[in-house]
């Protein structure tokens, strides 16, 4: 219609050959982000598995071909394999309590309101969003600094509110060491962690949840469904592919984590409670200069990605077969 | 729709994030792709005539680049040598860049074989040395050549100098400021509290109680800083077993760690734990804030370091502290070395590159760092000595940690040693790891032992790390 007066904009009725032009545009927004992504990701992804199979120290252009030496090392080093198991932790916990804890708050700010009238959130939601969204305004590096001051034994805000609780509890946290216990360093990384993404995610549930039909809730109410009710039997499932995203995203995060552990516990934290991965990559590339076996690591690091996301998808299809029929 | 949008955004800087994280290591070598075999020996060597005035044989009208550690002693000592070059070599220039990441921003330089002229490899960020042994200059030469006063550089140094940077058979480093290791306390505190300093281990768990009765604690440590107490816990036992056990640890011996005399030091150390002599937190704390609690609200009265707190501290020293260091205390009183040896290395490690296109003008600046001049106003801007002796008046420049730096080193004399492999092998970050749950007392000294000594035998038996034989 718009065309008639372009003949190179001819229909492509029966035109198996492409026009010039056509060709020009095909190869402008397929070919150029092509090239960008064979370059810059897929390059780069070949390039690491390639030294991960070498010696390569990083400050010469030789190198040997060792085979799968690194990946024995790594697997056989406990410290990797605690940097490891506390990546599999956090993208367990991590993902979650976010992700319940969003939710929760989410379907209070919008339809956990009062029963009468129209479905609506509490009382001054928009203020709540506004509060809890703030922290994913601040960069991650910074979050981390502040927590770790706040943590500090001496002088830090948590222990200082906390030593005045009455009873004797106080006592207990008298100096002590939030990001330096074993058996406390994790979880209260996690928690900085969270709260850092809560707001963020709350957001993003709110959004899913404003496009559910209100039909949908009235239906359910007149049904005598309650708060509960409504939210595991409503809400859950029509936001369902939100929340798979949201799972996925916090997953990668916490798979990686580099930011807020080198901020929080710059050195694994107690009994290398807090290393991680990347963290154990850093140190091995460039504190011990051993880049093949950095590589390595990255490519292990890579693979775990990719195994969460797709288990994820795979828990998903799982459920959400059930309650399609 | 527009959600969607948004979250396809963050997934892209989610994915962006973690390829950074992988492809970190890789960036060196695509640098080198873009390099294209300019690799070729040391091809880029330009050098001019040797003469008394240029031992080197640095070019005529040359340019050198030097790429120094901006750390706590900033770069701007090698400006003042570079002007000193500028002024002998007419003609020449001096580049003088500052660098917090030596590592990241020299590796691309390195594997495509255009490397600077003159580099102080030094910062949490720093290349180990052997690591690039093999593109190293020999600086042997250097300490051989007379300064610019016409003396033989190696007759006006400390003693240490060229053990320090020794790589295999050859000089490669050149450890620029004197580095003294022992602890460290306020004078004026002590006096008022009628204390006397340390000499012995028991007199530590003397202290320890007597500070505590003044609601004090002996000494405080911070997460990333507790190794210096392993440096202290080596500093003894060698003193206790000589060259033995400095040996044994230096090139991780098995069972080095359990040498009577470390395991003797570990004992009185774990002591101190158990009596709660140390201020409890310290592996939650950020060293820095650490040190303050020691510098600045005096809650704890020693702490072991290296001569470097001075100018860490500067800001956050008490009125009237009087810093002031005396050695590493002895376990018993048939020690192989005295009280008075000292742990005492030279640090900033300056290197050359083979490949660097001016080496030899590298040297030249080394050499000019190396003359009474500039050594004498390092010492005097930033409050430490050089390698240099006799550039520390008695005054110490006004500062009572200057003074008692020079009294340690002149007490020691020949009696100095330094401890290298934890530097050469980066086994630190390991390392903090047991000290931290040793010193909050969840860890014994049998477990800690077990834990280095499971350190050093993984680089010990790991053929993919080049080791060095010290001697």
């Amino acid at each position: 219609m718009p065309s008639a007066g372009t003949p190179t904009a001819a229909p492509r009725r029966g035109g198996r050959r492409m026009r010039p032009s056509r060709l020009l545009f095909v190869l402008i927004t397929v070919g150029l982000p092509m090239v960008l992504y064979l370059g810059l990701v897929i390059w780069p992804f070949l390039q690491a598995i390639y030294y991960s199979l070498t010696n390569w120290g990083g400050f010469s252009s030789s190198m040997d071909f060792i085979g799968l030496d690194n990946y024995k090392a790594i697997f056989s080093d406990d410290v990797f394999m605690k940097a490891l198991r506390n990546n599999v932790i956090l993208a367990i916990l991590v993902p979650l309590v976010t992700v319940v804890l969003s939710f929760v708050l989410a379907t209070m700010v919008t339809v956990g309101g009062s029963t009468t009238g129209a479905v609506r959130g509490l009382k001054g939601s928009s203020i709540y969003r506004v509060v809890s969204f703030f922290p994913y305004t601040i960069p991650a590096i910074v979050i981390g600094l502040i927590w770790a001051q706040m943590y500090d034994p001496s002088k830090g805000i948590v222990n200082g509110l906390l030593t005045h609780l009455p009873f004797g509890l106080g006592d207990r946290f008298n100096s002590f060491a939030w990001l330096g216990e074993t058996a406390t360093a994790m979880p209260a990384s996690i928690f900085v962690i969270v709260w850092g993404f809560v707001g963020f995610y709350m957001v993003l549930f709110v959004a899913a949840i404003k496009g559910i039909p209100a039909e949908l809730y009235d239906a359910a109410r007149i049904d005598g469904a309650g708060r509960l009710r409504t939210m595991f039997s409503v809400t859950l499932p029509m936001i369902r592919e939100t929340v798979q995203t949201a799972y996925i995203y916090l997953g990668v995060l916490a798979l990686d984590a580099f930011v807020y552990m080198a901020a929080l516990n710059p050195t694994g934290g107690p009994d290398n409670s807090t290393l991680v991965m990347s963290q154990d990559l850093f140190k091995t590339a460039f504190s011990q200069g051993q880049y093949g076996r950095a590589s390595a690591m990255g490519v292990v690091l890579a693979a775990v990605t990719l195994l969460f996301a797709a288990l994820v998808f795979g828990v998903n299809r799982l459920l959400g077969g059930k309650s399609d029929k | 729709m527009a959600q969607s949008n948004f979250a396809v955004n963050r997934r892209t800087v989610l994915r962006a994030a973690l390829a950074a994280g992988i492809t970190l290591p890789i960036s060196g070598a695509l640098a080198s792709c873009a390099g294209g075999g300019s690799s070729g020996g040391s091809g880029g060597q330009s050098t001019g005539k040797t003469s008394a005035n240029n031992p080197f044989g640095m070019a005529d009208k040359s340019s050198v680049d030097a790429v120094i550690f901006n750390g706590g002693y900033g770069v701007d000592y090698v400006t003042f040598a570079g002007k000193i070059v500028e002024k002998n070599h007419a003609g020449s220039t001096v580049k003088v860049s500052p660098s917090t990441q030596i590592s990241q921003q020299l590796q691309p330089r390195f594997v495509s074989g255009n490397p600077p002229d003159l580099i102080d490899d030094s910062g949490a960020q720093s290349i180990g040395v052997n690591t690039i042994a093999s593109q190293l200059e020999d600086l042997a030469p250097v300490l051989e050549a007379n300064n610019l006063e016409g003396t033989k550089i190696a007759d006006t140094l400390y003693p240490g100098v060229k053990e320090r940077g020794m790589v295999g058979d050859k000089m490669l480093v050149l450890n620029y400021v004197m580095t003294i290791y022992g602890l460290w306390y306020s004078a004026s505190l002590f006096e008022a509290n009628g204390w006397q300093p340390p000499k012995t281990w028991d007199d530590l768990i003397d202290l320890g109680a007597k500070a505590k009765s003044k609601g004090k604690y002996l000494f405080c440590w911070g997460k990333e800083a507790a190794t210096y107490y392993q440096t202290m816990v080596m500093d003894s036992a060698i003193k206790e077993g000589g060259d033995e056990v400095r040996l044994a640890l230096e090139n991780l011996k098995p069972g080095c760690w359990s040498l009577p005399a470390v395991q003797g030091v570990l004992k009185k150390m774990e002591q101190i734990v158990k009596a709660g002599y140390m201020k409890p937190g310290g592996a939650g704390t950020q060293f820095t804030a650490a040190q303050a609690q020691w510098s600045k609200d005096q809650a704890a009265i020693l702490y072991p370091s290296g001569s470097w707190i001075e100018n860490e501290m500067k800001s956050q020293t008490k009125a009237g502290f009087k810093m002031t260091g005396i050695p590493d205390p002895t376990l018993t009183s048939s020690s192989k070395m005295p009280f008075e040896a000292l742990n005492a290395a030279p640090g900033e490690q300056f290197i050359v590159p083979t490949k660097a296109k001016n080496g030899a003008g590298g040297k030249e600046v080394l050499r000019a760092m190396l003359s009474k001049d500039a050594a004498t106003n390092f010492a005097k801007t930033k409050l430490a000595p050089t390698i240099v002796k006799g550039t520390v008046p008695s005054d110490g420049f006004g500062s009572t940690a200057l003074q008692s730096q020079i009294k340690m080193l002149d007490a020691a004399g020949e009696k100095v040693f330094n401890i290298r492999f934890v530097d050469l092998y980066g086994t630190n970050p390991d390392m903090l790891v047991p000290w931290n749950s040793f010193l909050s007392g969840q860890l014994d000294a049998a477990g800690l032992t077990k834990a280095l000594q499971g350190i050093t035998d993984k680089v010990a038996k790991d053929s993919s790390v080049k080791k060095v034989d010290i001697k």
